[in-house]
């Protein structure tokens, strides 16, 4: 016949505090490690590496292209090109508001955006509308051949116009 | 604070003691006070039936709109062109409406952020639990002091030029201070008189939101210009 | 020799061995009969046996939150059925959507279906949250079960909006490249997010995977989780809540 269960005391419940303390912290915390270090390596593991992200850079042709007044958009890049007397520069055609791509309005000579009526001047100057910062200007530079090359990942200083 | 003793006066701190259930109910914070008499019914057929037909009616409803209107369908999606107006989704539509208006982070990340925020702490907060109609027992000093907040309200959405929310926000506080000793007049007047503030608040939140996701959907047209519902097509 | 009814036929395969070993008890005709039916089925035992005849009154829940449960149960049914068609590839995506529509029989029902009952299921939900709180339901013990309401209002929301941009058309790309980019504006952590979510720094083939598996895995998995919460919760709190009660809104005033 089984042993009838005795009644636990208090003292055995709080058997060696000392010690239990210890282990159950140690469990604790090397549950809360695993969880942080798979949280970081999950991270990680979610972050591309790679990225087959069209090229930034794009040949924007000869500078005598680019009399005063000429503007070109180039689709693929989302980008304009502008020609100022002895310069060019590149203009991002991405609206800084949220994302959406602005068109050149020839008639008012004006960029404006489709999504939430943000309009720039030539220069990306906020004219109107909700767009937090001006167009950003990208940098333009000029290869061995004497082309225009303007890589839009790279921006540069608001007003930097390019001298040939 | 209140007079009731806190919760874990109650629990002992002798881990041999055999559990007893207390109840500790405040009728001034609990939603169902039961009362003895009630009528119980079986769950089975009484509320099996209702939902298995609740059921059969969505099903009914969704199959004759599917039947009825086709989803939208476009053209392949172009990163080089933007749609113009370019949408979200008609539930994003009163944000959207609202970066017209402000800046991205306000609009985009603080605002429905203070939402979400506003409506996790409803529950906990005490004024939620015991409040009364609005203007029972209120002196002249409260009356001053929501005439106080509304107005700022109203003079921040206003500096922005946002008539969508300053609008509603002015007639929902006209309907709360006519409220103001309502209770001996018409029905309507004696209805209005009971609502507490945290439902006047949520009233208001409801009814921007609305007013924004309906002109979002059905007032925006190219360049986010006004334009009339009848003049555009608005897919879903 | 007896005429074969219906009803007898019904009869007799109740009495059968095989039925008797999956359904225990007999027809729902006493109320034995009936609480068997409640507490020995693993989906129904969430409701108690009996219930509060004022619960089922139309105007104490108006059914919002059925209506909600009623569009997630359709919405997966339709779902997966549309999975069985869909490459979450570009431009696979979008043909498939046009194979929908032409091609697979009864397609193009099922894909409006789903649509539909995921801006319903946004809709209910909604109202359900309006209720509720006009109800006053969120009160003591129910708090954090409105909590986890709010949670179930956002996971739907995060459902519709990922769901938004499979069909790789452009009110899709521009939807998702518009809202994606107001998390972008969010101090510290927003372009990092906005590029994990996307995989990518613009709207492209890794956005559309990563939407999909959030869509037809993660979220589902969530909402299932979060729902089963929700719903046992309500049972245990006493079943759902109307409008205060009369005697609990004088007791207040006093």
């Amino acid at each position: 016949m089984p042993e009838p269960p005795h009644d636990i005391t208090n003292e055995e419940v709080q058997d060696r505090p000392d010690r239990r303390d210890f282990l159950s912290r140690l469990g604790v915390g090397a549950c809360a490690a695993a969880a942080v270090g798979s949280g970081v390596v999950t991270l990680d593991f979610l972050k591309p590496k790679v990225l087959f992200e069209p090229p930034t850079t794009f040949r924007a042709g000869d500078p005598s292209d680019y009399p005063e007044g000429t503007l070109r958009f180039n689709k693929e890049q989302k980008a304009y090109v502008i020609g100022r007397p002895g310069g060019v520069y590149a203009l991002s055609a991405v609206c800084t508001h949220l994302g959406c791509i602005t068109r050149f309005l020839s008639d008012q000579s004006i960029i404006a955006c489709p999504c939430h009526g943000s309009r720039f001047d030539l220069e990306g100057n906020v004219v109107e509308g909700p767009a937090p910062r001006p167009l950003p200007w990208l940098e333009v530079a000029m290869d061995s051949s004497g082309l225009l090359i303007v890589d839009t990942a790279i921006t540069v200083a608001h007003g930097k116009v390019f001298k040939a | 604070m209140s007079s009731l003793p806190p919760l874990d006066l109650v629990e002992t701190a002798d881990p041999l003691a055999t559990p007893r259930r207390v109840a500790l109910v405040r009728p001034d914070l609990r939603p169902a006070v039961r009362t003895t008499d009630e009528k119980y019914v079986m769950t089975f057929p009484n509320l099996i039936v209702r939902e298995v037909i609740l059921f059969q009616i969505v099903v009914i409803g969704l199959a004759l709109a599917a039947i009825l209107f086709d989803a939208p369908l476009e053209g392949i999606a172009n990163p080089l062109e933007t749609p113009n107006p370019a949408k979200a989704p008609w539930y994003f539509l009163g944000l959207q409406e609202l970066l017209h208006y402000f800046p991205p982070v306000v609009a985009g990340v603080l605002m429905p952020l203070l939402v979400v925020v506003a409506l996790v702490v409803i529950p906990y907060a005490r004024i939620n639990q015991t409040a009364g109609p609005l203007w029972e027992n209120a002196g002249p000093r409260r009356a001053l002091a929501l005439a106080g907040a509304t107005g700022a309200v109203i003079a921040l959405f206003g500096a922005f030029k946002c008539w969508p929310i300053v609008v509603p926000t002015a007639a929902i506080s006209l309907a709360m201070f006519s409220a103001r000793g309502g209770e001996s007049a018409g029905a309507f007047r004696r209805a209005i008189a009971k609502v507490t503030l945290p439902e006047w608040i949520m009233v208001w939140f409801a009814v921007v939101a609305t007013i924004l996701t309906a002109i979002g959907t059905f007032f925006r047209g190219p360049g986010w210009s006004f334009v009339w519902p009848w003049a555009q097509a608005v897919a879903f | 020799m007896t005429t074969l009814s219906l009803d007898s036929a019904f009869r007799r395969l109740r009495e059968t061995d095989v039925y008797r070993s999956i359904v225990r008890h007999g027809a729902a005709s006493t109320n034995r009969n009936r609480s068997l039916v409640v507490f020995e089925n693993l989906f129904l035992h969430v409701h108690p046996v009996k219930v509060r005849e004022k619960t089922l009154r139309f105007t104490h829940t108006y059914w919002l939150g059925g209506i909600a449960l009623a569009c997630a149960l359709i919405l997966t049914a339709t779902g997966v059925l549309l999975m069985f068609y869909y490459h979450p590839s570009v431009p696979q995506a979008y043909r498939d959507m046009k194979e929908l529509e032409f091609v697979v029989d009864n397609g193009l029902f099922l894909r409006n279906m789903h649509r539909w009952a995921a801006h319903l299921m946004v809709f209910a939900t909604f109202l359900h949250m309006m209720r509720v709180f006009f109800h006053r339901a969120y009160r003591p013990p129910r708090q954090f079960n409105w909590v986890i309401g709010v949670v179930l209002l956002i996971v739907t929301l995060l459902l519709s909006y990922t769901g938004y941009l499979l069909p790789w058309d452009q009110l899709a790309f521009w939807g998702v490249s518009v809202g994606t980019s107001m998390a972008k504006e969010a101090p510290l952590v927003g372009e990092k997010s906005r590029f994990l979510l996307l995989g990518g720094n613009i709207v492209s083939e890794n956005a559309l995977l990563r939407f999909y598996v959030l869509h037809c895995v993660v979220l589902p998995v969530a909402l299932v989780l979060m729902l089963s919460v929700h719903i046992w919760r309500v049972r245990k709190d006493g079943g759902v809540q109307g409008p205060p009660e009369e005697s609990a809104r004088r007791e207040e005033v006093r």
